[in-house]
């Protein structure tokens, strides 16, 4: 599978270069062939299964026992493409090709029956959608708001297409209502959302008896800046730069998955040059965030020179990053067609040289964390997750391969140029924080040996080909991409002259943060910090 | 395990110090570095490529002067990628702060075509 190289960092015109298209010209034998693209076909409206809103259950009930994975609920005003009500769109994921099911409803009783008992790993969405579309899952076991506290007007739902995306609606003030345990000897611990240190915000509300945790409330939705909403109608191009931002340290995963989104709608291939750059700078993101956790678990520890030492590795890291594409956090460097600019040549000779060292530094500072009594007595059997939570709430990345499931998007559905390269499956089997920290290690390493062998692999060429077509609107795909917290997933569906109508983007936090509350029941409230450390979830990500 | 510790004491004390004397020291940042778009005025031919480029309306070509809103630039470098005659750059200042909001715009007069 050697693809023919061109000397390290084959200086390219990073200008759109249409001639890429055939990217077969001048890449040899194997590029000829079409390379996966790493969304989901698109489909036209009509192409998307109908379900009545009564058979919804079941139809996905009988499509989880045959094997398949919840992927997402996406909830749609249809009034945008010529519909008459809403609609939400559930998507699975099966051996035998992704299935998606729409269910439409009438604008005046958009109401379906609720998965959330039946697929806890929808609990979330169900509740978003209710509140950003009004959209209502009959029976849904939580009806407290979400996304939208208890301060914006009832029945103000803003996804909807006739509120104007400027407006600002009244602050109503309503008492928020924690979920509280009552009862003798239990007392409330309220954490949050204001922080020490310099996290992003959430409140916790914890019940505990003496030390110990009965329930943890996690309340989060701070930041939530309404992207979704916001990149409506904007052209793709103008879209990309707000959905990258979405968080900002999973910028390429989020740019990634938009551009694979819509090069997946416009049916265009990106250069050759420009997939294995994906691969190294997406690797890069992973390493830099890895290392990043891996210190702040020593931090919540109270391991300083473990802190430490990993926070220096994090910030070489990062200066490699920056020597690379320009930018710490590597915002601005994936583009719609495939980079928005070359990798410098310089930088990828800096980051060859440099990473091998790097890469035994991390394992040195690894084996001093963990040889340590304090870190191990801290660590082990502290904040389990059994397979059964992970599996029914949907865990995903680290959070889920330390219980035990092999899972990966970059093996499971290849986008970029992962299908010509190896990626290590790095499952734990505690599921507590220690098989947290040594997946991360693991896969760190594994980036690593990624980066490496991409860079080896980058071929010469341009590194960004015009989108092929201007999709029809009403043409919807999902893409996916594996970012450093978990597979990551988008929904996008095209509006007239290459405009977004709607993006939905269910990151890995928001997949994994049901798990978190549900991991420190039992544990102390002093280990809190340190387990959710362990899961080292973005509050951004989430809000959107 | 004696040559991971002597590995781990020499090695630091061989780089030295990670962190930089900034602000006391300038800082030294890699030719790649994003910072403020830098305009070329003699190379400039007002044909306003940059401000279409601009996914953040931070550029304006108008009344002989181009204008530049450091407020709402996001250090893309798609104007510099997009000019005909490479008259934009993305240089090296990274220290923008203002005091007034207006500060941030920069305003580059163009000469006048005869």
């Amino acid at each position: 599978m050697a693809e023919p190289t061109a000397p390290l960092g084959a200086r390219s015109d990073a200008r759109v270069d249409a001639s890429a298209r055939s990217a077969g010209d001048r890449a040899g034998p194997n590029a000829s062939r079409s390379q996966p693209i790493g969304a989901w076909p698109a489909l036209a409206d009509g192409a998307v299964e109908r379900v009545a809103p009564a058979d919804l259950a079941a139809r996905v009930g009988a499509a989880i026992d045959g094997g398949a994975r919840y992927v997402m609920l996406v909830g749609l005003d249809e009034r945008s493409m010529g519909g008459a009500g809403l609609a939400i769109e559930v998507a699975l994921a099966d051996s035998s090709g992704p299935i998606r099911l729409r269910v439409e409803l009438p604008l005046d009783r958009p109401v379906y029956p609720s998965l959330a008992r039946s697929v806890p790993a929808a609990h979330w969405d169900e509740r978003e959608v209710r509140g950003l579309l009004g959209i209502n899952p009959a029976g849904h076991p939580d009806s407290r708001r979400l996304v939208l506290h208890e301060h914006w007007p009832g029945g103000y739902h803003p996804l909807r297409k006739d509120v104007p995306p400027d407006e600002r609606p009244p602050i109503t003030a309503r008492e928020f209502v924690p979920f509280e345990v009552h009862g003798d000897g239990i007392h409330q611990l309220p954490v949050g959302p204001i922080h020490a240190g310099i996290i992003e915000p959430g409140h916790f509300r914890f019940s505990s008896v003496g030390e110990r945790i009965l329930h943890l409330d996690a309340f989060l939705f701070f930041t939530h800046r309404g992207i979704e909403k916001l990149v409506e109608g904007r052209q793709f191009e103008a879209a990309m730069p707000v959905i990258e931002r979405a968080c900002g340290v999973c910028t390429v995963t989020h740019a990634m998955a938009f551009a694979q989104a819509v090069e997946s709608l416009t049916a265009t291939q990106i250069p050759d040059r420009a997939a294995w750059g994906r691969v190294v700078v997406a690797e890069l993101e992973r390493t830099y965030n890895h290392v990043s956790d891996l210190g702040n678990i020593c931090a919540g520890i109270g391991f300083h020179s473990g802190t430490s030492r990993l926070a220096a590795l994090k910030e070489r890291l990062l200066r490699l990053n920056e020597e690379l594409t320009g930018h710490r956090y590597l915002m601005g460097i994936i583009g719609l067609g495939g980079l928005r600019a070359d990798l410098d040549p310089s930088g990828l000779e800096r980051v060859t040289a440099e990473l091998p060292m790097l890469d035994r530094e991390l394992a040195a500072a690894v084996r001093a964390v963990i040889r340590s009594d304090g870190v191990r007595n801290r660590t082990h059997g502290t904040g389990i997750v059994s397979r059964t939570m992970a599996e029914s709430l949907g865990a995903t990345g680290v959070a889920a391969k330390a219980c035990g499931f092999d899972r990966d998007l970059r093996r499971d559905e290849p986008y970029a140029r992962y299908g010509e390269l190896r990626v290590e499956p790095t499952v734990g089997a505690a599921g507590d924080v220690a098989a947290r920290f040594d997946v991360r290690a693991r896969e760190a390493h594994d980036s690593i040996r990624l980066v490496l062998e991409a860079i080896a692999a980058l071929p010469g060429g341009g590194v960004r080909t015009e989108l092929s077509i201007m999709p029809a609107a009403g043409l919807s795909t999902i893409s996916g991409v594996e970012g450093p917290r978990g597979t990551s997933r988008l929904w996008l569906r095209a509006g007239p002259d290459g405009t977004v109508d709607r993006v939905h983007l269910r990151s890995a936090s928001f997949a994994n943060w049901p798990v978190v509350a549900a991991a420190v029941p039992g544990d102390l409230v002093p280990d809190f910090p340190l387990i959710n450390k362990s899961f080292e979830l973005c509050y951004a990500c989430t809000d959107r | 395990m004696i040559a991971d510790l002597v590995d781990r004491f020499l090695r630091p004390l061989r780089r030295g110090p990670l962190t930089r004397p900034y602000p006391a020291e300038a800082l030294d940042l890699p030719a790649t570095v994003r910072g403020l778009p830098e305009l070329d005025a003699g190379r400039c031919d007002s044909s306003a490529d940059c401000v279409r480029a601009c996914p953040t309306q931070a550029i304006a070509v108008r009344e002989g002067a181009w204008t530049l809103d450091v407020g709402r630039c996001i250090f893309c470098g798609d104007c510099a990628r997009a000019c005909p005659r490479d008259a934009i750059r993305l240089g090296n200042t990274v220290e923008l702060a203002a005091r007034n909001r207006m500060d941030l715009v920069v305003v580059v007069p163009l000469e006048t075509r005869r």
